[in-house]
């Protein structure tokens, strides 16, 4: 009967079908077809057909033109209010890089050099915050930057009576920005530190290097891809980021997305709103593609040398 | 020489650190003020806003919702990405690298635009099921994460075990559950307790494709902000952190995943 005492929990058919099946030189198609489909079907057909779309217009009555037109990506382009917003995207995407890759340094090196149990601490406190709900962080950051706030309270304490308004600028979404997309940041450069052999930096510092020295010329360099990951990763996110920008940017400073959800379900306008999608895409896959491979390939052939 | 972190960098990781909670204590002040607007410091103290918002029906039946759809999106994509990690990593799959490449792009892609190309798609098609059009959603964004963590745990299991046993004479069910299975486990528990919490907190795909009878809880946290100012709202955003808490609980004590891992 069965092969053994472990396998009476089978079914003879059960085993004969999986023994058959397992060796068959098709195997690993069948097993990996079921999810590429779903991807091919409810992914990437919607995705290339929105591109497609992207390139039609449509008439002032709403009906649908014939034919290939690049006016939804000049009007991008041209229309001052268009430019004005992909402008500001393209800021505060960089701007979140540029202030996570300052606050994740201290908090990458910790993990990596503090020890156990300020590596577990720093690591905890970084990710929870990842399991609570962009729209719930968003809100805590509206309570602190609100005029009856956390922060106009602990200016007043200070002296300060006329605090700055925060809320519904650039500022309040930068902040909550970088606040949620930071441990996007710490991770991998944590993990690149992490990889630094630690004689390099002791020999520096025996040969009479200061911690600072020794940040700039070991740890820094030898960081890079890591924070090259980290980057691309922040600056995607943070492009397309929502949210955010609904709750602490109000109605002033909208980014892409708040357009595009305009353009779409207030206008109705899916040609635009398409070509807005594509231009996100695009902006996303050249950090990813271009600048992380570019990055990569200067490491290498510059660490090459230094063997 | 053992050399840690300078003290330096343990104040200012300190204060990082601080900032970092800020955003999630502030609400939890905010929630037991005794006033009928949000003001810092909270003045007295009070339960009755989280009183209201448990005797909500609203939004009792949107957490409820979102739990329901992130369990049945959970269990898709394991149904779909564990033979799939398998079939990546055991076997000879013709074109695997562009077939990688599929399987990942929702990764790259900004998800409010997958959650744009799907609604344009269902209505092109005519589809108006609005719950599967959430399950589809979800999961086309939460099958890549199940995917890359269950694959990893079959990268790292031991082959010479496996081969061991065959050579021994099992025959390869007696291999796939005794030997291979309690080793690639950790990763697809790690991956579904990813995709739970990915689809349970979504918003740029559910903004699309939701509607009134299906309404998950985060895009009804984001009208109650939008629509409200009394500390009632603070009183859920406290719910939702403690239910994160109870989360990361559960994920390491439970579970016995490390936090760290699902991030990776």
């Amino acid at each position: 009967m069965a092969a053994g005492p472990v396998a009476g929990r089978f079914s003879r058919p059960a085993e004969m079908f999986w023994t058959a099946f397992s060796s068959t030189r098709h195997t690993g198609l069948f097993l990996v077809a079921p999810a590429l489909l779903f991807l091919a079907i409810w992914f990437l057909w919607p995705v290339l057909s929105m591109i497609v779309s992207s390139f039609s217009s449509h008439s002032v009555d709403g009906v649908m033109v014939e034919g290939i037109t690049f006016e939804n990506y000049t009007r991008l382009f041209s229309s001052d209010l268009y430019f004005r917003i992909l402008m500001r995207t393209v800021r505060i995407a960089l701007l979140t890089s540029l202030c996570a890759m300052v606050f994740a340094y201290p908090l990458a090196i910790a993990i990596a050099r503090g020890g156990p149990s300020l590596a577990r601490l720093v690591t905890i406190t970084i990710l929870a915050p990842l399991l609570v709900n962009v729209v719930v962080r968003s809100y805590g950051w509206q309570t602190i930057l609100n005029k009856a706030g956390a922060f106009a309270w602990i200016l007043k304490q200070v002296g300060i009576t006329s605090p700055p308004v925060l809320l519904y600028t650039e500022w309040a979404v930068l902040i909550a920005c970088v606040h949620v997309y930071l441990p996007f940041m710490v991770m991998p450069l944590a993990a690149a530190i992490g990889r630094i052999d630690r004689t390099v930096e002791e020999a520096a510092r025996v040969a009479g290097a200061t911690r600072l020295k020794v940040f700039i010329r070991i740890v820094f360099p030898l960081s890079l891809p890591g924070l090259a990951v980290g980057a691309s990763l922040v600056f995607s996110l943070s492009s397309a980021a929502y949210v955010t920008p609904q709750i602490l940017g109000g109605n002033f400073s909208p980014l892409l997305g708040t357009l595009i959800e305009q353009q779409i379900l207030t206008l109705n306008d899916w040609p635009f709103g398409a070509a807005i999608s594509t231009l996100l895409i695009v902006m996303v896959l050249t950090v990813n593609l271009v600048f992380l491979n570019a990055v990569n390939r200067r490491f290498a052939r510059w660490t090459e040398s230094a063997r | 020489m053992t050399e840690t972190v300078s003290p330096a960098i343990r104040i200012v990781v300190a204060i990082i650190l601080l900032m970092v909670v800020a955003p999630l204590v502030v609400p939890l002040l905010m929630s037991i003020s005794d006033t009928a607007f949000i003001v810092f410091p909270p003045q007295g103290f009070t339960l009755k806003w989280y009183a209201a918002v448990l005797a909500n029906p609203e939004a009792r039946g949107s957490f409820l919702f979102s739990l329901e759809l992130a369990a049945i999106v959970t269990t898709v994509s394991l149904v779909l990405g564990i033979p799939c990690a398998a079939g990546l990593t055991r076997f000879k799959v013709p074109g695997q690298d562009i077939m990688l490449g599929i399987i990942l792009s929702p990764l790259i892609v900004p998800l409010i635009v997958t959650g744009i190309a799907l609604l344009q798609f269902f209505s092109m098609m005519n589809f108006r099921a609005t719950l599967l059009q959430l399950v589809i959603g979800h999961t086309v964004v939460c099958l890549p994460y199940v995917i890359r963590s269950v694959s990893a745990s079959f990268v790292l299991a031991n082959r010479n075990l496996e081969d061991a046993a065959a050579v021994l004479g099992a025959p390869p069910h007696v291999v796939a559950t005794r030997i291979v299975w309690p080793q690639v486990r950790p990763g697809i528990l790690a991956g579904g307790v990813f995709c739970f919490i990915v689809s349970f907190d979504d918003y740029p795909i559910s903004m699309w494709l939701a509607d009134g009878n299906h309404f998950p809880i985060p895009l009804y946290l984001y009208t109650v902000i939008e629509r409200s100012f009394d500390p009632s709202i603070a009183a859920i955003a406290s719910l939702m952190i403690f239910f994160a808490l109870l989360l990361v609980l559960v994920i390491e004590r439970v579970f016995g995943i490390n936090l760290a891992r699902l991030a990776s």
